[in-house]
């Protein structure tokens, strides 16, 4: 009877033990299948070639290599520079020499002399010449010589000496062709003229406010122009400023040598005609204004 | 009996995993090494635009130009805002001081002090006025004007689907006249790269 009821007690051991061996095994196939399914590529839609894989070098650039060719350039234009400088100074007149110094083109200078005044060298400029005449223009519009009083755009040569200098300005074009256009009033006098150019446009656009920031601007640059004052005037009037209107017009017939404008005769009817409509205008203004 | 080994095991593998986590280990690698874990930007993508840039830079004509404009006299540059238009954190001063550097080693181009730098200088100058001697002091409304700004961004385009990204940087630099606005130059570097996680990290 013992031996009877202790084979049953193993068997159900065993019958116990079983499904904790099937649990571990399955639980470990389990396992097997999920690793193996994380591990599998996956399903990649870019194929392209790989350009630096991982672990590569990539070492610097050596910046003397990509320079050598600029190095070298350099040194040639400021090498023929030094050349067309010590030519230029080699027996100059005096105000030229000033000028060199100075860094400004002047005219009569020689082609040499120009570059030296611009602080450049042949590479910068074009030559053509001519039967004694010639021009030099800018090598490249984008990098244009300067000299001390602005962009240089065209040296004009006479008999190899230059006879017209072109320069850009903030107005326009200003172009010196004669000694007396080198002094500083002579470049304030033609810069006062464009503003005044550009005024008279902007009033013909109607742009009152923008007319007379010009000619105030042109004013300054030149206060002997008393046809600025006039014309300010005018505009202020227009504008139904009146106070504004009679100081410049005052200011306009201070400034006008009545005296000289009369002697003058017929080249200043116009003045003289402007003179008496501002006259004019200064009565009826003062009774307004009062 | 069973279940008592089972725990035993378990307990192993979690002392053994958490002892293995905690082994740290640095090493020097070589700074020219392209090493990359996130796909992130990161030193190798800076140094491919520095050496673009410093490349594409140096071999144009521009500063020819300008020297020969100017009996040979390099050009002057001012190093301007170069911005980060991405999501992501990209230091632009690694490639930036890389192009400088380059600039000043081969003297190809002057640079002049930044902004930020410039203000520093001028508070010194401005010292030296009181404290330093005649002699030694710095003068001052000496500073030399640039002709060009380097400006420049760092644009970014991200595609992702599933486990796979594709992230593109496109930096652009461009070298703007301060007289007339002209673009004298314009330097470009492109990266793509493609980064593909795994679902299990071994």
């Amino acid at each position: 009877m013992r031996r009877t009821a202790k084979v049953p007690a193993k068997a159900a051991a065993r019958e116990r033990e079983l499904p904790v061996a099937h649990i571990t095994l399955f639980t470990l196939l389990l396992g097997v299948m999920l690793l193996a399914s994380a591990c599998a590529p996956y399903p990649q839609r870019v194929d392209q070639p790989v350009t630096i894989p991982n672990n590569a070098s990539v070492p610097r650039v050596d910046p003397a290599d990509a320079a050598l060719g600029n190095q070298t350039a350099y040194g040639m234009m400021r090498f023929s520079a030094d050349s067309v400088y010590a030519l230029a100074i080699r027996g100059c007149a005096e105000g030229v020499c000033d000028a060199i110094g100075r860094g400004e083109i002047i005219l009569g200078m020689t082609p040499e002399q120009v570059m030296a005044a611009s602080r450049t060298g042949p590479q910068a400029w074009v030559q053509r010449r001519f039967d004694g005449f010639g021009t030099m223009v800018p090598a490249s519009p984008n990098t244009s010589p300067y000299d001390r009083v602005g962009q240089v755009m065209v040296v004009q040569l006479d008999r190899g000496a230059a006879a017209v200098v072109s320069r850009r300005g903030p107005q326009g074009i200003m172009v010196v062709s004669k000694p007396q256009d080198e002094t500083t009033q002579a470049r304030a006098r033609a810069q006062a003229e464009a503003l005044v150019r550009e005024g008279d446009d902007l009033v013909a656009a109607n742009d009152m406010a923008g007319a007379l920031n010009r000619y105030d601007r042109a004013s300054v640059l030149d206060p002997e122009q008393p046809e600025i004052e006039y014309k300010a005037a005018r505009l202020l009037d227009l504008q139904l400023r009146p106070q504004e209107a009679l100081m410049r017009y005052q200011r306009f017939l201070l400034s006008m040598d009545l005296e000289r404008i009369r002697a003058q005769g017929e080249a200043s009817a116009l003045m003289a005609e402007a003179i008496a409509l501002a006259q004019q205008r200064i009565v009826i203004l003062q009774r307004e204004v009062r | 009996m069973l279940r008592s080994r089972t725990l035993l095991a378990g307990l192993a593998v979690t002392v053994l995993t958490v002892s293995g986590c905690s082994i740290k280990r640095v090493e020097r690698i070589d700074p020219n090494s392209v090493t990359d874990l996130s796909g992130r930007w990161n030193d190798a993508d800076s140094r491919l635009v520095a050496n673009a840039l410093i490349t594409q830079s140096l071999e144009a004509t521009w500063a020819r130009d300008y020297a020969a404009s100017n009996g040979g006299v390099a050009p002057t540059v001012i190093v301007g805002q170069i911005r980060n238009r991405t999501m992501e954190h990209i230091p632009i001063g690694t490639f930036v001081r890389d192009l400088e550097r380059a600039y000043v080693q081969t003297g190809v181009v002057r640079l002049v002090a930044g902004a930020e730098e410039r203000e520093e200088i001028r508070d010194e100058r401005a010292d030296q006025q009181t404290n330093a001697t005649a002699e030694t002091r710095a003068r001052m409304a000496r500073e030399m004007g640039a002709r060009f700004m380097l400006q420049g961004d760092v644009q970014a385009i991200e595609d992702s689907e599933g486990r796979e990204r594709i992230v593109f940087y496109q930096v652009d630099v461009t070298l703007l006249d301060l007289e007339t606005n002209v673009r004298t130059w314009m330097g470009q570097h492109k990266i793509k790269k493609y980064i593909q996680r795994r679902r299990l990290t071994p």
